[in-house]
C-alpha cells in the first residue's frame, strides 16, 4: 500500500522545511514523524487533550485536526520553538520550572503554547482568563493550580520587564 | 552550607518537559522500524473458535500477524510483584478465549501503522458467544458462568480476606448507638496524558531491549524474561521519562509482550501504541465495588465496634484485585481507633475491564464510606462531625493497619489545624437542611491515612548506588521510575545533604534495568520514602570513605571531620580544611580507590495523614456541584522539597474531584461494550473546574524509617476528598449520598425527592 506524497513548504520554528507529505496525514504526525520534533505530545489525536498544541500563523490549534496540506506556505510554533533564542528559555518555561507547573510533563509542551498565545493576546489576563484560556489542555498531574500560578507570575513578570527602559 | 531539605531546588527532570527535549517511550525511532497494533475483541465473554489472517497477511506491508497458536502459552501475573501473595496467576499474552471487550485476540506488525492497523480490520475471527457476567451480582449467584479456572473458583479472584481484632460482639453489645450503611462506588481510570507504548528491539544475541511507559522497569524485566523464558541479562528496560501512571502502569499490558515477540519474529524494532480509546479498553481502571459497614457507638461518640464487608469488582482479570482488597479491608481496622473489628473483603472477576492498581489502592473506596458513615453518625449523636472524628482520630501507639504501632499523633494535628484555619466551628448555618434559594453552600471534612510503602504487604527493598567521581561530582544511581512527582529530585536532595556536597552537585542516573540497582518500581508512596533512605545510607558510606581519606592526609581521626559544601572542616579546628576535591585526588600519581556506596533499605511501616476541608456549592436548579475551596491539611514527617509536595497534594485532589463529581467508565450492562472510552464522554476537572486550594503541610510525626524523617505523600490527597464533598453535599442540601459519582441528575432526583416527602 503506497500512498502518493504531496510536497509542502512548512515553516516550522522559523525554518522552511520542504516535506513530502501523504494528504492524509496530520501536522501533528508530520511534526513528530518527519520533522523529528517530539516536543508536541499525542495525547488523544482526536482534539480533545490539547496536548499537541502549536501555533499555526500565532493562533493556537489542536495539530492533530490540523492536516499537514492546510499548513502548507504557512509557520508552525512548537514548544521547541518557544525560546526566544538557544541560550535562554521563554520567562513561561522559566516559570513552569520554578513553580513546580510541570510534573509528569506530558501536557506541558502543549499547555506552554497556549499560554503564550494567551499572553500574547492578552497580556494581563485574569486568573478567570486563564482558566478559560486552558479549558481545551487537560493535565492529570497538578490541579491546575500551579500552572495558573506560572501564567499569572509570567504575565507580571513580561509587563515589569515591558515597563523598563531598554 | 544551609541544608538542602525543604528546599524546592529546581528539579532535575523538568528543563526537559518545558522545552520538549525530554525523551519519552513514544518517541523512541529505530532504523527500520515496523508499527505494531493489536486486534481487539467486540464481546465481552466468548470462545474463539477460529481466526483467519489470510487476508490480513496479503496486505501489502504487513510483515507479521500472531495469534495464540503463535505465542508462548505461559499463565502469568499481570501485575509481577515478587515476593507477594498480592498478585493472581490468571493471563496469558494470547488466550483461545476472550474475557472483555476490547481483549487483544491478534497482533500485526507492518511497515507503517495505518496498514497495521487496516490488517487488524482484514482478521476474521470467529467466536462462540458465552453469557457475559457483567455485574458482581451476577458472577456471584450459584452456578453463574465461571470466567477463569484458576482461583478459588465461584468467580472469586482469592479466597475472602478477613481480619478480625478484639471481641465485635461485645463491642456491639456495649453500643449505645448502632449506625449502618452500605456505599457504593463506580469506576474511576486513571486517565494518564500519555498513552500506552513501547519500542522493542532484539540485538544478534538473543537479547531484548524495551523502550516501555512503565512505572515499574525490574517488574517488566521479570516478567518478559520469565514468560519468554530468557535470563535477567537478556531483557532491558529503559524508561527515561513517563507521562503519569497513577499506579495503573505497575502492570504488564498485552502488548509489551506482543511487542517483544514481533520485534523477534520480524527481527526488526517493532513500535506499538495504545490510542487514546485502547487506553481506556485495554487499561486498568479502580475497583468499583460495595462497601457494608456497621458501626457502634457510646453516647459520648468513643466507637466500640465495627463490622465491614468489602466486595470489589476485580473486572476480567485478577491484577493488583488481591492487594488492592486487602489493603482497602484492612485499612478499615485504623484511622478511627477501634478495639473490636469484624473485616471482610472479596473480590470479584466479571467481564468488565480490568480494574487493577490506582493511586489510593482500595482505600479510596473504604474510607469514602466509613468517612460519610462518620457524619451520619455524627448527626444522630448531635456532635460536630469534626468533633466526632477528633474524638476517635487514630493516635501514637494505636495498632495500625499493617500490625505495626502508629508513631505520633499525625491525623489529630491535621483536623485541629483545619479546624482552626477553616474557621470550622462558625461555618454558616445549621441544620443545613433550613436553606433556601436556588445556591446553597455547605461545609464537608474527610479523613485519611495511608502507609508509606506496600509493606509487610509486599517485602519490599529499596536501593541505591552512590559514586564520588574523580573531581568531587556525585553520580546517584537509582532504579526507581520518574513518574512526573520529583521523587529524582527529593533522592538528589538527600544525598547531597547526606554527603555534605551540593545538590547541584548531584547528578541522577536512572531508567536502564542494564545499569542502575534493582527497584521494585515507583509506587505506594514509598520512592522518597525507600529509596530515599538507601540513598542517604549510599550516600553515608562514600562520606565515611572520603573523611577516612581526608584523616590521612590531615593527621587528624575521622570522627572529628564533617563535609559541608564539598569542603571538609575539623571539629574545634577552625582554619584546618580540605575541599573534598583535594582529599580524593591521587597521591603520588596514584588514583583513589573507588568511591562506591550502596544502600539497601527494607522498610519499617510508616502512615501520614491528612484531613480535608472543603466548601462546595449545589446549583438546586441544575444539579451541578462546584467545589468553592479545598484547605487539605497533610502530615508527612519531613518535607523534602515544599513544591514537589504541595504538587502531589493538588493533584490528587483534582483526581478526587473527579471521581466524586463526574468519573465513571461505564459498560453497557447489556453487552459489557464500554460507553464512554474518550476525554469528551470521560469527564474529568479541567482548569474551569477546579477551585482553590490551600494547601497546608504539617511534620510533627516524623518517621523512623524515612529519611530526615520523610514519609510518603503520592497517594494520600485523593483519599480524604471524596468523602469531604459528600458530606459537604450534604451540608448544602440535606441529602445524603452514599456513592460516587454523585452527578447532576441524581441530585435534582433526590431533591424532587426531598420535596415531595416534605410536601407530604
Amino acid at each position: 500500500m503506497t500512498t502518493a506524497t504531496v510536497p509542502v513548504t512548512i515553516t516550522i520554528n522559523g525554518e522552511p522545511r520542504e516535506l513530502g507529505v501523504a494528504p492524509s496525514r496530520t501536522l501533528l504526525d508530520v511534526l513528530r514523524n518527519e520533522a523529528g520534533l517530539t516536543g508536541t505530545k499525542k495525547g488523544c489525536d482526536v482534539g480533545d487533550c490539547g496536548a499537541c498544541t502549536v501555533l499555526l500563523d500565532d493562533v493556537p490549534v489542536n495539530s492533530c485536526l490540523v492536516l499537514a496540506v492546510e499548513a502548507n506556505g504557512r509557520r508552525v510554533t512548537t514548544i521547541e520553538g518557544i525560546a526566544p533564542d538557544p541560550d535562554r528559555l521563554h520567562p513561561l518555561q522559566e516559570n513552569f520550572m520554578a513553580l513546580g507547573a510541570s510534573q509528569c510533563g506530558f501536557c506541558t509542551p502543549g499547555i506552554i503554547v497556549m499560554a503564550k498565545a494567551l499572553l500574547d493576546r492578552n497580556p494581563n489576563p485574569t486568573e478567570e482568563e486563564i482558566r478559560f484560556g486552558l479549558a481545551g489542555n487537560i493535565c492529570r498531574c497538578t490541579g491546575y493550580t500551579k500552572i495558573v500560578e506560572a501564567i499569572q507570575v509570567t504575565a507580571r513578570q513580561m509587563a515589569a520587564d515591558a515597563g523598563k527602559p531598554a | 552550607m544551609t541544608s538542602v531539605i525543604g528546599k524546592s531546588v529546581k528539579r532535575t527532570d523538568t528543563l526537559g518537559k518545558v522545552t520538549g527535549g525530554a525523551v519519552y517511550a513514544g518517541d523512541v525511532v529505530l532504523p527500520g522500524m515496523l508499527h505494531g497494533k493489536t486486534k481487539r475483541a467486540t464481546v465481552a465473554h466468548a470462545r474463539i473458535e477460529s481466526i483467519d489472517v489470510g487476508k490480513a497477511l496479503a496486505l501489502p506491508g504487513v510483515k507479521a500477524i500472531l495469534t495464540h497458536a503463535d505465542v508462548p502459552r505461559v499463565l502469568h501475573y499481570g501485575s509481577p510483584h515478587p515476593r507477594s501473595a498480592s498478585v493472581t496467576q490468571d493471563q496469558y499474552i494470547l488466550d483461545t478465549k476472550v474475557r472483555y471487550y476490547g481483549e487483544g485476540v491478534a497482533a500485526v506488525a507492518a511497515t507503517s501503522e495505518e496498514i497495521a492497523e487496516l490488517a487488524c480490520e482484514l482478521i476474521e475471527v470467529a467466536y462462540e458467544p458465552l453469557p457475559a457476567v457483567l455485574t458482581v451480582e451476577d458472577a456471584l449467584k450459584p452456578g453463574a458462568p465461571s470466567i477463569h479456572d484458576v482461583g478459588p473458583g465461584g468467580n472469586l479472584v482469592l479466597d475472602p480476606f478477613v481480619i478480625t481484632r478484639g471481641d465485635p460482639e461485645k463491642g456491639f453489645a456495649e453500643a449505645d448507638l448502632i449506625v449502618e450503611g452500605e456505599y457504593g462506588m463506580g469506576r474511576p481510570t486513571p486517565a494518564y496524558m500519555e498513552p500506552n507504548v513501547c519500542v522493542c528491539q532484539w540485538d544478534p544475541l538473543g537479547k531484548l531491549t524495551i523502550w516501555t511507559s512503565t512505572q515499574s522497569p525490574f517488574m517488566v524485566r521479570g516478567t518478559l524474561a520469565e514468560v519468554l523464558g530468557l535470563p535477567l541479562n537478556k531483557v532491558r528496560v529503559l524508561v527515561d521519562h513517563m507521562g503519569g501512571g497513577f499506579g495503573a502502569k505497575q502492570d504488564l499490558f498485552q502488548h509489551e509482550f506482543l511487542c517483544a515477540l514481533l520485534a523477534q519474529r520480524t527481527r526488526r524494532p517493532v513500535r506499538m501504541e495504545f490510542t487514546r480509546k485502547e487506553t481506556f479498553l485495554g487499561g486498568r481502571t479502580r475497583h468499583p465495588g460495595t462497601v457494608w459497614i456497621r458501626q457502634g457507638f457510646r453516647r459520648d461518640g468513643t466507637i466500640t465496634a465495627r463490622e465491614a464487608r468489602v466486595v470489589f469488582n476485580s473486572g476480567a482479570y485478577g491484577s493488583h484485585g488481591p492487594g488492592v482488597t486487602a489493603v482497602g479491608t484492612a485499612a478499615l481496622t485504623s484511622l478511627y481507633r477501634c478495639e473490636n473489628v469484624r473485616l471482610e473483603g472479596r473480590c470479584v472477576y466479571t467481564n468488565t475491564p480490568i480494574a487493577g492498581a490506582f493511586r489510593g489502592y482500595g482505600v479510596v473506596q473504604t474510607y469514602y464510606a466509613l468517612d460519610i458513615l462518620m457524619d451520619e453518625a455524627a448527626e444522630t449523636l448531635g456532635m460536630d462531625p469534626a468533633a466526632l472524628k477528633l474524638l476517635n482520630a487514630v493516635r501514637e501507639g494505636d495498632i495500625a493497619p499493617s500490625n505495626h504501632p502508629i508513631t505520633g499523633h499525625g491525623l489529630e494535628d491535621c483536623i485541629r489545624r483545619g479546624i482552626e484555619e477553616t474557621g470550622w466551628a462558625a461555618r454558616g448555618s445549621r441544620p443545613p437542611a433550613k436553606q433556601t434559594g436556588r445556591l446553597r453552600r455547605g461545609w464537608g471534612m474527610g479523613c485519611e491515612m495511608h502507609g508509606s510503602s506496600a509493606y509487610p504487604g509486599i517485602k519490599e527493598q529499596g536501593n541505591a548506588v552512590v559514586r564520588m567521581n574523580e573531581d568531587g561530582s556525585v553520580t546517584l544511581m537509582t532504579g526507581t521510575t520518574g513518574l512526573g512527582t520529583g521523587a529524582h529530585t527529593a533522592l538528589a536532595q538527600i544525598t547531597a545533604e547526606e554527603l555534605g556536597v551540593k545538590f547541584e552537585d548531584v547528578a541522577v542516573v536512572h531508567g536502564d534495568t542494564d545499569v542502575v540497582p534493582w527497584d521494585i518500581g515507583a509506587f505506594a508512596s514509598h520512592t522518597t520514602f525507600m529509596a530515599g533512605r538507601a540513598c542517604q545510607m549510599a550516600a553515608a558510606q562514600v562520606k565515611a570513605k572520603v573523611l577516612a581519606r581526608a584523616a590521612d592526609r590531615l593527621e587528624v581521626s575521622a570522627a572529628d571531620l564533617d563535609i559541608r559544601d564539598s569542603v571538609i572542616t575539623v571539629k574545634g579546628v577552625p582554619g584546618m580544611s580540605m575541599t573534598v576535591r583535594d582529599a580524593i585526588a591521587a597521591e603520588k600519581g596514584i588514583p583513589a580507590p573507588q568511591l562506591l556506596g550502596e544502600g539497601s533499605y527494607h522498610p519499617t511501616k510508616s502512615y501520614s495523614f491528612a484531613a480535608h476541608f472543603v466548601e462546595v456549592e449545589v446549583d438546586t436548579e441544575t444539579g451541578q456541584v462546584s467545589v468553592l475551596q479545598v484547605v487539605p491539611v497533610h502530615e508527612i514527617g519531613k518535607i523534602i522539597h515544599p513544591i514537589a509536595a504541595a504538587g502531589q497534594i493538588e493533584g490528587g485532589i483534582q483526581q478526587g474531584i473527579g471521581h466524586t463529581l463526574s468519573e465513571d467508565f461505564v459498560v453497557d450492562q447489556r453487552d459489557g461494550r464500554p460507553l464512554n472510552a474518550s476525554f469528551v464522554d470521560y469527564k474529568m476537572p479541567l482548569a474551569m473546574d477546579m477551585p482553590p486550594i490551600r494547601t497546608i503541610i504539617l511534620e510533627t510525626a516524623p518517621s523512623d524509617g524515612g529519611p530526615f524523617g520523610a514519609k510518603g505523600v503520592g497517594e494520600d490527597p485523593i483519599i480524604a476528598i471524596g468523602p469531604a464533598i459528600a458530606n459537604a453535599i450534604y451540608d448544602a442540601i440535606g441529602v445524603r449520598f452514599r456513592h460516587y459519582p454523585i452527578t447532576p441528575e441524581q441530585i435534582l432526583a433526590a431533591l424532587a425527592d426531598k420535596d415531595e416527602a416534605q410536601a407530604a
